[in-house]
């Protein structure tokens, strides 16, 4: 009965409902969609520096993501390949070393990051192979060859062929001095990064460096990235206490962070938006109420309850309310349906990202029917919330006031 | 005349209080939630542009032909001293500094690092850019001795020094020998520019003479002038002096921070545009219930002799006052918010580390500047103008004095 009633004055009132309707809707939209842009861009934001080369799982010797010094090292690389070589559950791992040196092309020197990798390995591990720029990526049984990253290549004045000398300090805290013929270059977008580091063959970097069985850190790719913390834990296990193993959101807690820091802005401009239609939405609902007050003393006057009219106007407005942030939701959810598989590119903006140390121009929105979800819930609650101070206040005149009320 | 229609609309306005000090209540907040917003994000981007300004750029970089492409050596300010007299005698010039770079090696007893070699005169840095007020720990110093180094707060995290740990600086001189010298770290900054955190290590400029054998050329010289709009004059000048010097803008220097600035002010725009549609909205459905209710009354009016114009004078004027009333606490608790945030800023520092991830400060100190309240005004006036023009074009339609025959 009342339920039949509610409808019929929504169905009564076209245009008041309509404009609440439209708001509560283009709120919902503005929601979700706002969500799944926010989530889709940072997930591909980290996804993205996870991949390219810090990789989901790193494992160090206890003390060295404290302090990076030779003596925290991993001492036994072969026990712990062993060790990862039984889970299941990881797709590749491989070891790294990485060491500080400094790079001297014909008549220029720089300091970076030199390392010594597993290139087959690595090839699925991280993007280095992918992005290679020019000439070719290492091999296997590569020697004295060296892959150098673009802005660092630059930098030197040196190209595909050249020789690069680099001056360090070996594993065991010689004295280490080679010379590398440059047999690829990469540019993987990150300028730091590109501007910083190369790669040679672990083999022939553990002869040179007196590194023998040692890495700074092994990288573990998940079959599954999404349960790269689970897999962290059981893997810390297996090796034991002297190793620390890290996810990446442990390796990249800054980026993470980052993230979240930009999801608290973008909720407070939300924020600032919903209290203006909050605020509109109350008006109208006043507007709307009042304008039926003295339909409603005479439902009073002729015997409804306070309750039965409150309870009235409630389901009316709950109705409207959910009606509409079920087509704002049906909207918002296309809008990040189509955004998930279009992502949205941007062009010209690679600077600025660059700056932050993203190397992604393209961004799509992350389609998650559970958080359109808890977002319609959110504006149901809100929009309901906001009709109840009208409600309340028309409820507390008298049948007689309200007839007569002008 | 007006007077009288100033009486009648707040008469009306006052018969309908609740829904009045909603509509006020309504202009206000969003106007609050507007002034926050821009102050706040402006003071942000202008903290991280005056961070790069102040502890490296300038408003105006001078440097060699080729130096910012190419930074080497070989491509140093030559004619120092011409140009020392011409910044001297220019009225437009606050400060400048001359400073000496060079890519080198820092390395402890342990770990070794790429860095940037700034030689430079602490005494002239703190005049010009007050770069010891970003000094984290330690002294903005190096000692009587010149063996001081003073390093980014990232590097010396990177390398695991603090103050007083001894590090050793390694560059290729101006003859492509390398050369080393062995430093006490004195101070630490945290100047929230990126490229000075994570890469720079300051000595003395005599140290870094020595160090890099090279007499008197420089290789920066970093302006600061009394009025930054007259930067685009300045160099403009300064290139025509001195044709074979390259001379760049801190935002040709930092393109990401301009875009930044630009993203942030495009994004602000859009928001305060929907804000305002909505805002607009919720003027125009009260404007236009309050028409349609009082058809009669108009009706009776018109009948003893008041012109539509009157009436439509009442009715811009009852929109006005709310847009005025919305205006006027708007921008007081705005501007006191703003104010509030200015003097103790908007501390964040639970996102520290997130923070310095950007090279952005914790701690933003938000701007007021008198356009927002300006454009806001014009904003809440266009709004309560064009949220009565259809309650009013339905008010002349309906014909108000055939309603009064009407029950």
């Amino acid at each position: 009965m009342l339920l039949r009633l509610a409808l019929r004055n929504i169905t009564a009132h076209k245009k008041s409902s309509s404009i609440t309707a439209l708001l509560i809707a283009i709120m919902t939209v503005l929601l979700v969609f706002s969500s799944a842009w926010m989530d889709g861009s940072h997930n591909t934001m980290i996804q993205n520096s996870v991949e390219i080369y810090p990789g989901y799982i790193q494992i160090t010797g206890k003390e060295f993501r404290n302090n990076p010094s030779y003596d925290h090292l991993i001492f036994d690389a072969a026990t712990i390949e062993l060790e990862l070589a039984e889970n299941n559950d990881i797709a590749w791992f491989g070891p790294r070393f990485e060491s500080f040196v400094l790079f001297a092309g014909e008549d220029k020197a720089v300091g970076g990051m030199l390392t010594g990798i597993d290139p087959e390995k690595e090839e699925h591990l991280s993007r280095l192979s992918a992005s290679l720029e020019k000439g070719e990526y290492l091999g296997a049984g590569d020697t004295n060859q060296i892959y150098i990253g673009y802005e660092l290549s630059r930098r030197l004045k040196l190209d595909v062929g050249n020789e690069v000398a680099f001056i360090g300090s070996g594993a065991d805290y010689s004295f280490a001095a080679d010379k590398f013929k440059i047999k690829g270059i990469f540019q993987t977008g990150l300028f730091d990064f590109d501007a910083s580091t190369a790669f040679v063959a672990k083999d022939y970097f553990d002869q040179i460096m007196a590194a023998e069985n040692y890495a700074t850190h092994f990288i573990v790719l998940p079959k599954q990235p999404g349960q790269a913390e689970e897999l962290a834990v059981t893997i810390a296990s297996s090796i034991g206490p002297e190793y620390q193993v890290a996810s990446w959101n442990q390796v990249m807690a800054g980026l993470v962070k980052a993230m979240k820091l930009d999801s608290v802005f973008g909720y407070i401009t939300l924020g600032i938006i919903f209290i203006v239609i909050f605020f509109v939405i109350m008006i109208y609902s006043f507007l709307a109420v009042f304008a039926r007050i003295r339909e409603i003393g005479i439902l009073r006057a002729i015997g409804t309850t306070p309750k039965q009219v409150l309870t009235l106007l409630l389901l009316e407005s709950s109705l409207l309310a959910f009606i509409s942030v079920l087509i704002g939701g049906v909207i918002g959810g296309a809008v990040a349906y189509y955004f998930h598989f279009h992502p949205i590119v941007f062009a010209g903006m690679e600077e600025q990202f660059k700056q932050y140390g993203l190397a992604v121009s393209a961004m799509p929105t992350a389609f998650m029917p559970l958080v359109i979800l808890r977002d319609m819930a959110v504006i149901f609650v809100l929009s309901v919330l906001s009709t109840l101070y009208p409600i309340l206040k028309i409820n507390r005149f008298r049948p007689v006031e309200a007839i007569h009320h002008v | 005349m007006f007077r009288l229609s100033g009486k009648i609309a707040w008469a009306s306005l006052t018969r309908r209080g609740a829904r009045s000090i909603l509509v006020v209540l309504m202009i206000s907040v969003s106007l609050w939630g507007l002034l926050f917003m821009e102050g706040i994000s402006d003071g942000m981007i202008e903290q991280m542009v005056s961070n790069a300004i102040r502890s490296d750029s300038g408003h105006l970089s001078l440097f060699a032909e080729g130096y910012h492409l190419d930074p080497d050596l070989s491509r140093q300010v030559t004619d120092v001293e011409a140009i020392d007299d011409f910044l001297e005698n220019d009225k437009r010039v606050l400060s400048y500094v001359k400073r000496i770079k060079q890519d080198g090696l820092v390395a402890t007893a342990h770990y070794s690092r790429g860095t940037k070699i700034y030689g430079i005169e602490p005494e002239e840095e703190k005049q010009h850019g007050g770069l010891d007020g970003y000094l984290f720990r330690g002294k903005f110093d190096f000692g009587p001795l010149q063996r001081g180094a003073i390093i980014g707060f990232k590097l010396a995290d990177k390398l695991q020094v603090r103050i007083g740990s001894k590090i050793i600086l390694s560059a290729q001189d101006r003859y492509m020998e390398v050369s080393s010298v062995s430093l006490k770290v004195t101070g630490i900054l945290k100047t929230n520019n990126m490229a000075i955190d994570e890469n720079a290590v300051f000595v003395a400029s005599k140290k870094a003479r020595q160090l890099l054998a090279v007499d008197k050329d420089v290789s920066q010289i970093a302006v600061i002038l009394h009025d930054e709009g007259q930067a685009p004059r300045l160099q403009s000048d300064l290139q025509q002096k001195f044709p074979n010097l390259e001379i760049l803008r801190w935002d040709e220097l930092y393109p990401a921070l301009l875009q930044s600035r630009m993203m942030m002010e495009n994004f602000n725009l859009i928001t305060s545009l929907l804000i305002f549609c909505i805002a607009a909205l919720g003027i125009f459905g009260v404007m236009l219930v309050s028409v349609l209710e009082r058809l009669r009354e108009f009706g009776i009016m018109m009948a003893i002799g008041t012109r539509f114009r009157q009436i439509g004078n009442i009715i811009l004027v009852e929109s006005f006052f709310l847009g005025f009333f919305g205006f006027g606490l708007g921008a007081l608790i705005g501007g006191g918010t703003l104010y509030y945030f200015k003097i103790y800023g908007l501390d964040l520092s639970i996102f520290s580390d997130a923070f310095n991830e950007f090279g952005m400060d914790a701690v933003t100190h938000a701007i007021i500047r008198p356009s927002y309240f300006f454009t806001a005004l014009a904003a809440v006036i266009m709004a309560t103008f064009l949220s009565v023009l259809i309650p009013l074009w339905l008010l002349r339609k309906a014909k108000p004095i055939e309603t009064i025959s009407k029950i």
